[in-house]
């Protein structure tokens, strides 16, 4: 089943000054189906973070559409985006986005507290969501009290809480040391094994070799995609580092 | 590098942070006008010539002292936003490879700027007000408007500019050495330091919540006016440091319970607001006390001195039934000889005939005024009293003959309605009888009425205790004032012999004084120096000796007493209005550097899925909060110093209770909506900063 579909996607930016007319995002299509892990690929400037922010409907294309299980997100009314994003979406961002005022227990908890849920099932939740994460024994203490891989793997208890149907990655594992990274990953794959549906952007060919497959997008458009297959990660590793010389050297 | 080059870089700097300098040059420029002011009204010898009094500048001097005061702690406080805000730029310089030195350098440009502009927009104000407040001095004052007051003088324009440059040098230096100290990283990231959670500190606020409660202790169970004038100072100390204490740590141990409340904290309407107010309160509630206690300080300052000053006709009534009072002696050696009051009485007709007014009624009354300590039903000297004594147990007692009172009464009776005049009867007392007034029981609930009282070792019995007693005194506001009226002079002089013994080179003397009401009193006001000069001269041909007189007019006192409220009200609407202006700029200052914090919070919320109105109103109950406390304390603050105010006031003669309560009322009221004001403004900002 498509939980996801883009159909030609167009972003046109103006810049302030001067009023030139910047094409980020060309007529970009693609699906991804559910219970798939779906990497994005692509250099600085290629329109990777345009296109999630449009996903995520914290922007709006100036053509094309996006459909959400069957419902197109520019139908969504303004002042349901919210929650509407809270209740099919789950985010992970690069620097985290953990609130320094909460405990880690308190930023899992939020977009269940933002949904008015009861505190029982908040509970329940939390325990399902942290014991596999592997944080359930530091929940009490601040972000700042714990390690990088640690606040990154509460922003995925965050993410995953209110079970979405897509959850949007947007270079998890940029800044993170090699070790926090890999685990990262085993988490996302392991989340990925249990039915979750996650669409992630990086330019790390190692955090994209995890993925059942990746796009690669170049000039606003989708350049090129790679199926896993049969392979093994270190094969899809090699596929990607190919196919990004390919893009590099233009032959 | 070229020289040029710091002082550009720091001009773009100011400019480039206008919304944070601009704020700090305006209030260093206001506080040094204000500043300006006093000091130069102070030394404008024109001005209190014409006013004639030696309280002006005194009291203006007092006022440019705790304005200096005040204008250090607020810049100060000003300045320590300012450098948050700016810290990471410095830090930015220093990465791109200017040494510290060259920041300094920067740093003193950028200080040198600001300085300059307040201090020259400083005097500009200043010198434009002065001629204002000058006006408005004369005009509170009552007194001719003098002419010409464009003042300008070196040294009152030296003070000022010359106080504040070192206060700025000074902030300057405190700047360098915290960025000299700072390693390039740290200047960096300064702003995103990690904040620990705070924790209750008990023993801070046990001290807290003591102290405040010393503080509204004395307030309300204070007795008398003195001892509020020996209290009043501990008792500003006391909340003052209360309210800090309390600030700090009990807004923390409220938002921690808050917290523990799991069905409460865990509601999106609380805990947004819980948390951030938890993290806000820690580097806040130093600021939002200051506010409290600012807004106090401009509660009671305008209250009192408004009420003061509009209360001074009733006050003069009051302590003044006639217009004239009288008395007079000639000393040669031991010997002292009473002018009677028939060749007083004489003197002041004459007087009021050659000036064209006329005297309406005199009244002469022979009185012993002595001071003793009231304990149970005894009147003790101070050299009875055992162990020391407490201010509320001091009276002031007025002796008068059963002649005397009788005289007195008679003509009250007559002149305040003649319908009702009679011949008074007599009181009828025998030698060891008295009669008992209390005429004013300032500080002492004197529920009893003694069946007898002794004094100087003689018991009397108190044949009548006395609701009227036909003498006024304008001790009456501070102490006990008893009325006692004695059988005849043998007994006066046995009291007069009694205290002279005691009290030996301080002991009373008595008065032989004349109380003269004029016809026209508005008519007599107006020659009212002539008629004093008149009988200072008639009174120099009589008899012969040293001169020693006692003349108490009503149009003097109003006069002094006019200069001195109405500079009390003077000082009080300036100070109150720095207060007001302090109060402000600190809310301002609070909303941006917040607004600079919590912007990457509510962006974080709101990437999270909650939507922009939710975020709107976790702001908001944030800012309600923290709005509605400080001006809460204030109300609370002030409404439990009046009691100590009000016996403060009567010291200072004013026993208007309700013109007190009303004018308090009212400060409190425009107070609020200035307040409300501003911070709709300040919002605005901050939202405009989140956003």
């Amino acid at each position: 089943m498509e939980i996801l579909k883009v159909n030609d996607l167009k972003k046109t930016y103006t810049s302030r000054l001067g009023g030139a007319q910047v094409q980020a995002l060309k007529g970009v299509t693609f699906t991804v189906e559910a219970g798939e892990y779906v990497a994005i690929m692509g250099e600085s400037g290629s329109g990777k973070t345009t296109l999630l922010n449009i996903l995520a409907a914290l922007d709006q294309p100036t053509g094309g559409c996006v459909e959400l299980e069957g419902k197109r997100l520019d139908a969504v009314k303004e002042n349901e985006l919210a929650a509407f994003r809270r209740e099919n979406l789950g985010f992970v961002f690069q620097e985290f986005n953990l609130l320094d005022t909460f405990t880690l227990k308190d930023n899992i908890l939020l977009p269940l507290v933002l949904g008015g849920k009861s505190v029982s099932e908040m509970q329940t939740r939390l325990m399902q969501t942290a014991g596999p994460l592997g944080i359930a024994e530091i929940l009490n203490k601040y972000p700042y009290e714990v390690s990088g891989g640690q606040k990154q793997r509460a922003a995925a208890a965050r993410a995953l809480i209110t079970n979405p149907k897509l959850i949007l990655a947007d270079e998890p594992t940029g800044a993170l040391d090699s070790r926090s990274s890999a685990e990262l990953l085993r988490v996302f794959s392991q989340m990925n094994r249990n039915g979750q549906t996650i669409l992630m952007v990086t330019h790390s060919a190692d955090a994209a070799s995890h993925a059942g497959r990746v796009l690669f997008i170049r000039d606003g458009v989708v350049f090129h995609q790679l199926y896993r297959g049969d392979s093994t990660n270190e094969e899809l590793y090699k596929k990607i580092a190919d196919t990004l010389t390919m893009l590099r050297t233009g032959r | 590098m070229k020289k040029g080059l710091y002082t550009r870089i720091a001009l773009e700097n100011v400019k480039k942070n206008g919304r944070l300098y601009w704020p700090r040059i305006l209030a260093e420029a206001g506080l040094l006008g204000c500043f300006y002011i006093l000091i130069t009204l102070a030394m404008d010898g024109r001005l209190s010539e014409a006013l004639g009094g030696a309280y002006l500048p005194t009291f203006m001097w007092m006022g440019a002292a705790v304005l200096g005061l005040l204008s250090l702690i607020l810049l100060l406080y000003v300045n320590s936003f300012l450098m948050k805000r700016r810290r990471s730029e410095y830090g930015l310089y220093n990465v791109l490879g200017m040494e510290k030195r060259h920041i300094a350098k920067v740093l003193f440009a950028e200080s040198l700027i600001a300085s300059l502009a307040s201090v020259a927009l400083g005097l500009c104000f200043g010198v434009l007000f002065y001629k204002l407040s000058s006006l408005l001095i004369c005009r509170l004052l009552r007194s001719e408007i003098v002419a010409g007051f464009y003042y300008l003088n070196a040294v009152t324009l030296l003070i000022p500019a010359a106080a504040f440059l070192a206060l700025d040098l000074f902030t300057y230096f405190v700047n360098r050495i915290a960025i000299l100290r700072m390693k390039p990283v740290e200047l960096l990231s300064a702003k995103k330091a990690g904040e620990r959670e705070p924790k209750t500190r008990w023993p801070l606020l046990v001290l807290g919540v003591l102290s405040l409660g010393a503080g509204y202790g004395i307030a309300l169970t204070v007795k008398s006016p003195l001892q509020a004038i020996f209290l009043f100072f501990a008792a500003v100390i006391l909340v003052i440091v209360g309210t800090y204490c309390v600030f700090v740590t009990g807004t923390t141990f409220v938002l921690q319970s808050l917290k523990k409340r799991k069905q409460y904290y865990y509601h999106k309407k609380h805990m947004p607001a819980v948390a951030g107010l938890l993290f806000r309160m820690k580097q806040n509630a130093v600021g939002l006390a200051s506010i409290a206690i600012l807004a106090t300080g401009v509660l009671v300052m305008i209250s009192t001195t408004v009420s003061l000053y509009s209360g001074v006709q009733d006050t003069m009534e009051t302590n003044y039934p006639r217009q004239l009072y009288l008395s007079a002696y000639r000393q040669e050696g031991e010997e002292i000889t009473h002018i009677p009051s028939g060749k007083l009485e004489e003197l002041v007709r004459e007087a009021a005939a050659e000036n064209g007014v006329a005297v309406r009624e005199v009244e002469s009354e022979r009185l012993l005024t002595v001071s003793y300590l009231l304990r149970g039903g005894r009147l003790l000297t101070k050299t009875e009293a055992e162990g020391g004594y407490d201010t509320s147990e001091l009276c002031s007692v007025m002796f008068i003959t059963e002649d005397t009172y009788a005289e007195l009464q008679s003509k009250r009776v007559t002149a305040e309605d003649p319908a009702l005049s009679r011949a008074p009867e007599g009181l009828g007392l025998d030698k060891d009888e008295i009669a008992f007034c209390r005429v004013a029981s300032a500080a002492m609930d004197l529920g009893f009425m003694p069946e007898r009282l002794t004094f100087h070792g003689n018991t009397y019995r108190v044949k009548e205790n006395l609701t009227y007693f036909p003498i006024g005194s304008n001790m009456s506001t501070v102490v006990n004032v008893l009325g006692i009226v004695v059988a005849d002079d043998d007994v006066l002089n046995d009291v007069y012999l009694a205290q002279k013994e005691a009290y030996g080179e301080f002991a009373s003397e008595f008065s032989d004084r004349i109380g003269v009401s004029f016809a026209d009193e508005e008519a007599v006001s107006a020659v009212g120096e002539q008629v004093s000069q008149a009988i200072v001269n008639k009174l120099q041909a009589v008899g012969t000796g040293t001169l020693q007189y006692d003349l108490d007019t009503k149009w003097e006192s109003l006069h002094n007493v006019l200069e001195m409220y109405g500079t009390f009200l003077f000082l009080g609407i300036l100070l109150g209005f720095v207060c007001l202006f302090s109060t402000i700029l600190i809310i301002y200052y609070k909303q941006i550097s917040e607004g600079y914090e919590d912007r990457e919070r509510f962006q974080i919320m709101e990437k999270v899925g909650m939507d922009a109105r939710e975020v709107r109103k976790t702001i908001g109950s944030q800012l309600v909060l923290q709005f509605f406390l400080p001006l809460a304390t204030a109300a609370v603050h002030t409404a439990v110093a009046f009691p100590i105010l009000l016996k403060l006031l009567k010291i200072l003669m004013l026993t208007n209770t309700s013109l007190f309560i009303i004018c308090t009322l009212v400060t409190l009221a425009v107070f609020a909506l200035v307040y409300t004001a501003v911070y709709v403004l300040t919002a605005k900002t901050y939202y405009k900063i989140v956003h």
